[in-house]
């Protein structure tokens, strides 16, 4: 995607709706310091992508994100947004056209919910009914009651100050959207909750994002791409979160990323995503002996009945399978595992019910598979035995040496 | 000096005689007050003409310095210097200083009043810029203020309760100085408290028309701050 002149006279946000970004041997040192903030910073992120800037404090990654919009003139190097350098905008008119969102939100606490959602808007300078359109359709896009328009910031909550602040920042329709630690200030419970609502929102916009966070296990869940940083602004590493986890890029990135990050891929990947084995269905009526048939050439050794829509019943044993026919009410109880959970929370399932195999749901109840802790194994073995483990043991004799 | 401000005055003359016991008596006397309330009307309306003109100058010129020194912070020592000794000065003197420049009349009671104010005005506008979250700042430029947008959209806004709270100080003290004014030949009720200064129905009444009128504005404020400000009072709704 290009930047072209016709879009240009359109307004001052001469931008698609998701803009492309590259960092290109960017550098900053602040004035006063012999050692440069970021150093040679080189990146760069497909249109519609959420890329996490993560690493330790001081790490310059604050730094990296607000040098996108001017808001820190970068030293060297060059930032270009669709192919066009920033530097060529005017610092007011380019941030109007990036959406920007901080850890402290900085509503203005004088303006009401409706005013500071409207901030972006007015200072582009649409007219009043679009303005008003956009706000309300903004406020229903992050969930709140119309009766919010009103309000003061003091008068709202934690959770949903900072939903405002998204809204205030995606007000503008911007195609490039900053966010430093959006979600830093809210508790744990809540913080899940407006991730979880922000991946919802990006799903539907599906624009290009810069996030900023210390928290390597919020960079894997909201990354598409995530840049590692460390100290003195360098980049350790960039790449998708899993390829993070499975093939961190020095000791820095596997000591950032954690010693658990075999349990970390498994909150990043969902059941829909990987291989399942395929169930031995049958119904009710059917004959026992196909049953006992289909169950032997399964992956699988015991039938699933399931019911004339496809949804499960029970599992079938040797002790239900004794008649000629499959009676109604046969079998034990199934585990159902709807095919979005991410496998952590599939697995968490599997071992709290006890059981070896859970039914996998689509969204209409209908079984698409069957997940066993087999499989699970069989998803985290290539580590296990891969490279990473032999540099483990390197690490290992290396300390003892 | 005093002979001569009360030459000056020679209209607001002293009324005892009659077979008013209480003002023979030197009293405080209601039926005295309520039947030459008329005398007091006009200095009234010039005594609020004093404190208005020089509180609306003095804050005119405190908010522009302000508004230079927050750009430019260098200028907040300097500036808090020059008007914390225009503050220290005695009135009387500012009076006196005043009067082989400007003269007597109007305009050196109002340079003095006026240079009195600047201090209140400068800290109370420098405070309640300061006092603008740094987030709320951040946030503004972020989305694409400039400087001036952001002053006048978000600082001055968010400033105006600790400019109101100075405006307030300022309008009270004001009033109280002004009532020094006549030294500088602005009249006002200085000019009808001393006069009579030994008649204790004049000294009540005319002091007593300095608190209404201060008390008065002090609350004209406090109504237009409440209006203008809705969002501070939101707090605890």
């Amino acid at each position: 995607m290009t930047f072209s002149d016709t879009a240009q006279a359109e307004g001052p946000s001469p931008f698609h709706e998701a803009a492309t970004l590259e960092f290109r041997h960017v550098s900053k040192t602040y004035r006063g310091t012999a050692e440069p903030a970021i150093r040679d910073l080189s990146f760069s992120v497909p249109a519609g992508d959420v890329c996490v800037l993560v690493g330790p404090s001081g790490c310059g990654k604050t730094t990296a994100m607000r040098l996108v919009n001017r808001m820190i003139e970068m030293s060297d190097g060059d930032i270009l947004l669709d192919g066009r350098s920033v530097r060529e905008w005017r610092p007011a008119e380019l941030r109007r056209g990036i959406g920007y969102a901080i850890q402290q939100i900085g509503l203005f606490p004088h303006q009401t919910i409706g005013e500071n959602i409207a901030t972006v808007p007015r200072l582009l300078g649409w007219d009043k009914a679009r303005i008003q359109a956009r706000v309300g359709e903004l406020l229903e896009l992050i969930g709140l009651d119309g009766d919010m328009l009103g309000r003061y910031p003091s008068q709202l909550s934690g959770g949903q100050r900072q939903r405002v602040g998204v809204a205030r920042a995606l007000a503008g329709d911007p195609p490039l959207l900053l966010m430093d630690e959006p979600f830093g200030a809210i508790d744990p419970i809540n913080r899940d909750r407006l991730q979880n609502e922000f991946l919802r929102l990006q799903g539907d916009l599906h624009k290009t994002v810069v996030f900023v966070t210390h928290d390597i296990d919020e960079a894997i869940k909201m990354g598409d791409r995530i840049a590692v940083l460390k100290k003195g602004g360098v980049l350790a590493q960039f790449a998708p979160p899993a390829e993070l986890l499975m093939q961190p890029a020095d000791e820095f990135v596997e000591d950032f990323v954690g010693a658990d990050r075999a349990l970390k891929r498994l909150a990043l990947q969902r059941v829909r995503d990987i291989d399942l084995w395929r169930a031995p269905l049958v119904h009710v009526g059917d004959s026992t002996r196909a049953a006992r048939e289909q169950a032997a050439h399964s992956d699988v050794p015991y039938p699933l009945l399931v019911d004339a829509n496809g949804r499960p019943l029970a599992w079938l044993d040797e002790d239900d399978l004794r008649g000629e026919r499959i009676e109604p009410g046969a079998g034990s109880p199934v585990l159902a595992i709807d095919a979005d959970d991410v496998l952590r929370d599939a697995l968490s399932e599997l071992l709290r019910s006890e059981v070896q195999y859970g039914a996998v749901v689509d969204r209409a109840g209908r079984v698409t598979g069957v997940l066993s802790v087999e499989i699970m194994h069989a998803f985290l073995a290539p580590e296990t035995k891969g490279d990473l483990d032999t540099a483990a043991f390197e690490r290992r004799t290396s300390d003892h040496a | 000096m005093d002979a001569l401000v009360l030459a000056q005055s020679g209209s607001f003359f002293r009324d005892r005689s009659g077979d008013n016991s209480c003002v023979a008596n030197n009293g405080i006397c209601p039926r005295w007050a309520i039947d030459h309330f008329d005398r007091y009307v006009h200095p009234f309306f010039q005594h609020l003409e004093l404190v208005l003109i020089s509180t609306g100058a003095g804050f005119l010129v405190a908010f522009a310095l302000a508004i230079a020194a927050h750009r430019r912070r260098w200028l907040v020592g300097p500036v808090t210097q020059v008007t914390g000794i225009l503050y220290t000065i005695p009135s009387l003197a500012a009076f006196f200083l005043l009067l082989p420049l400007t003269g007597r009349g109007n305009l050196t009671a109002i340079i003095a009043l006026a240079s009195y104010t600047l201090l209140i005005f400068f800290r109370n506008v420098m405070a309640g810029l300061d006092g603008v979250p740094e987030e709320a700042r951040d946030a503004g430029r972020g989305m694409g203020f400039t400087d001036r947008q952001l002053l006048w959209r978000v600082e001055l806004p968010l400033a105006l309760p600790a400019i109101l709270a100075g405006l307030r100080i300022a309008l009270t003290t004001t009033v109280g100085l002004a009532a020094l004014a006549f030294y500088a030949g602005a009249g006002g009720l200085g000019e009808a408290l001393a006069s009579q200064k030994d008649f204790q129905t004049n000294i009540v009444l005319a002091g007593g028309l300095c608190v209404v009128m201060a008390a008065g504005l002090d609350a004209l404020v406090l109504v237009a701050q409440r209006l203008l400000t809705p969002w501070s009072k939101a707090r605890t709704a």
